[in-house]
């Protein structure tokens, strides 16, 4: 890759830019302002500045689990010694990452890290990628999600299957995934040496075949004889245990500790494997990877244990009826006290009719602005509530109150906002520091 | 304890946004009149019970859509053979669209319609999301529409009702009635948000059985928790409904 010049044209609106961050970050919280100033005064800065990754620049796209497989890649990519630079989670809009760079770049627009990893919205990923030219293009899931954004979930698969395919360098993509799995017949007939290689993370099927509802991957309505195929997998989740996985990646065993439980963590580690191997090639090594693995800290709102008094609040976070599935179905034991938050950030929530309630079997309180309208949901499938309470706050108190469970924790099932609201109610926040 | 047989039409293909909500409150409801409602599940390539009391399909992508269409158009006389002998119709979005007269599709590509309900849809390129509101001669319905469709009703035909929050058909209308028959682009899902609308089905089914419903008990009726909440989360929907969410 052409290494682009930097230099003293950006002094004006990185020093700038720079201030603004300082500035909007002492007003508490990050904010993509600063970025979107930047892009303004130097519409080249992030081509610029982005085209130095001595190793490129990966996306990581999906429906699910893109922050989770975004910080897991970084991970164990730094463990080889590799610095990478990486966006906060939920900054995956241009100026969100315009934002991120900012804080790494000198004052002459250059950057310092190897390599970018970049956790990226889907509906901005094609024309991302026309900007910024990524080396790597990861693909973890098509589930259906946001329908009253992307309505279509063949929309979206497409939307990431058309980023997949301008990968220059490598593709890694869900074997076991109806859409993102045909990545390589867009490639059917060209040579092998003008296209991106292609390798896939995948599940094996006793291991598929033992989570309650499968993988919860889109269903492809318009191949509807195919499915998925076989295919090999360089990274293959090989079973599952209260606390890891075992992947096998190119024929070695790895024993990975995961941030949290569920096959859906499994799956993102395989994913995350599969990508620095080929990112690395000879250098991955299984050792280090492991080593990055048993470092890891939960992400936030992923399994993230906080103190909440004398006790532990185990926080549960769904974005849609996939990830809100997968987590359920990853509970081994039923929780004894189990607060579930929703609001308007979540804006058609009919989907949770599909889902599957039956592992948690009673919920102690129902809480945020959708509050009755999941207790209605919870009601028809039979579960008991014990109180509907729309305010997060008198929520927690509530939840405060009830007398401590023997295992000293509190499951809190929780869409994202009200994941970041309950955590500054309890002493907690602060969210973009967190990588 | 007359048993009623609930047809569900292509509950994988559209059944995508909690439709399933639609069977488990129009089954809760069902049970709270006294009948022993099953529930068939109509797949593709499957076969139809032999009769049916009441019929409910959702909505699902045009691929789904697409799939389905071959069975669906199979199936068309049997469909239409039931709705002329009274059996009431359930149906929300595309679902409705494909029991309507015809679909035109965003390609211009027209797919006829069973015929079911007096309704032509046009997919338009602008959505339309949010809650909705609708006045109808059940009451106020409410819930969540997210759709790009367009629909025109026949010269005679009645809309479920007027929208006095959200978009509905686009001319001020929500929905379509045909008969005991009642399609909705209402989402929510709606029949568990608006129980008055599912007993609307249920009286229904009863009349064309020749039952003669009694008024249930509140004490045995085993719907008091979920009229509560229906009850609580309408509430909350009508003073959101003036909040639209606009297209990211
Ligand atoms: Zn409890």
């Amino acid at each position: 890759m052409a290494q682009r010049s930097s230099g003293p044209k950006y002094l004006v609106p990185v020093v700038l830019g720079k201030a603004l961050r300082t500035l909007g970050r002492l007003r508490g919280g990050g904010s993509a302002f600063p970025g979107w100033a930047v892009l303004r005064l130097a519409p080249d800065f992030l081509q610029d500045a982005t085209a130095q990754f001595a190793h490129g620049i990966v996306f990581v796209l999906g429906s699910n689990g893109k922050s989770t497989t975004t910080h897991m890649l970084s991970e164990v990519l730094r463990a080889h010694g590799v610095s990478v630079f990486t966006n906060p989670s939920g900054a995956n809009l241009p100026q969100g990452i315009a934002s991120s760079l900012l804080a790494e770049v000198n004052l002459f627009g250059r950057v310092n890290a190897d390599i970018a990893v970049l956790e990226v919205d889907e509906a901005y990923a094609l024309e991302l990628a026309a900007i910024l030219r990524p080396t790597t293009v990861l693909a973890l899931n098509t589930q259906v999600d946001q329908l009253y954004r992307f309505y279509e979930t063949e929309r979206v698969a497409d939307m990431m299957l058309d980023t997949l395919a301008v990968a220059q360098t490598h593709i890694v993509s869900n074997r076991d995934d109806p859409y993102l799995s045909k990545i390589d017949t867009r490639f059917a007939e060209k040579a092998a040496v003008d296209r991106p290689d292609i390798s896939y993370f995948g599940v094996s099927e006793q291991v598929i075949a033992a989570s309650a509802h499968g993988l919860v991957n889109a269903h492809d309505y318009r191949d509807e004889a195919v499915q998925t195929a076989p295919r090999f997998a360089l990274a293959e989740v090989t079973a599952t245990s209260k606390t890891g996985a075992t992947v096998l990646v190119d024929g070695e065993l790895v024993e990975v500790v995961l941030p949290s439980k569920g096959l859906h963590y499994a799956i993102d580690a395989a994913a995350a494997m599969a990508a620095a191997r080929v990112i690395l090639a000879e250098r991955f090594d299984t050792s280090a990877a492991a080593r990055a693995f048993a470092a890891m800290k939960p992400a936030y709102g992923r399994g993230e244990l906080l103190q909440f008094g004398a006790e532990q609040v185990e926080f549960v976070m769904f974005k849609n009826a996939a990830s809100l599935q997968l987590n359920l179905d990853a509970i081994t034991d039923v929780p004894e006290q189990v607060m579930l938050a929703i609001d308007e950030g979540t804006p058609d929530i009919s989907w949770i009719y599909d889902v599957d309630f039956s592992a948690i079997d009673h919920v102690d309180v129902i809480t945020g602005a959708k509050a009755w309208q999941i207790a209605l949901c919870l009601a028809h499938q039979g579960i008991p509530i014990g109180r509907v309470e729309p305010d997060l706050k008198i929520a927690i108190e509530f939840m405060r109150g009830l007398e401590k469970p023997s295992t000293g924790l509190k499951t809190w099932i929780v869409n994202y906002e009200q994941m970041m609201l309950a955590r500054k109610l309890i002493g907690f926040g602060e969210m973009e520091n967190q990588r | 304890m007359t048993v009623v047989t609930v047809v569900q039409l292509y509950p994988g293909e559209l059944g995508v946004a909690g439709d399933r909500g639609n069977v488990l409150a129009l089954v809760a409801r069902l049970r709270a009149a006294g009948f022993t409602p099953t529930v068939h599940e109509h797949r593709r390539d499957g076969l139809l019970p032999e009769t049916a009391d009441v019929v409910i399909v959702g909505g699902g992508p045009l691929s789904a859509m697409r799939n389905i269409y071959g069975d669906l158009m199979a199936n068309a006389a049997t469909l239409r053979v039931w709705a002329a002998s009274g059996v009431p119709f359930f149906a929300y979005g595309s679902g409705c669209e494909l029991l309507g007269t015809s679909v035109t599709l965003p390609d211009g590509n027209v797919l006829d319609g069973v015929g079911i309900f007096p309704l032509t849809a046009v997919r338009v390129p602008e959505r339309t999301v949010g809650y909705v509101v609708v006045e109808s001669t059940t009451g106020r319905v409410v819930g969540f529409e997210d759709n790009a469709s367009r629909w025109t009703l026949g010269a005679d035909a009645l809309p479920l009702g007027s929208v006095s929050a959200g978009h509905g058909n686009g001319n001020g209308f929500e929905g379509v009635l045909a008969g005991r028959s009642i399609g909705t682009q209402i989402g929510g899902p709606v029949l568990p948000l608006n129980p008055a609308l599912a007993d609307r089905l249920v009286v229904g089914v009863a009349e064309r059985l020749g039952i003669e419903l009694t008024p249930r008990e509140a004490a045995a009726s085993n719907t008091t928790l979920t009229d509560d909440y229906a009850q609580r989360a309408r509430e909350v929907i009508v003073g959101k409904a003036t909040h639209v969410f606009s297209r990211i």
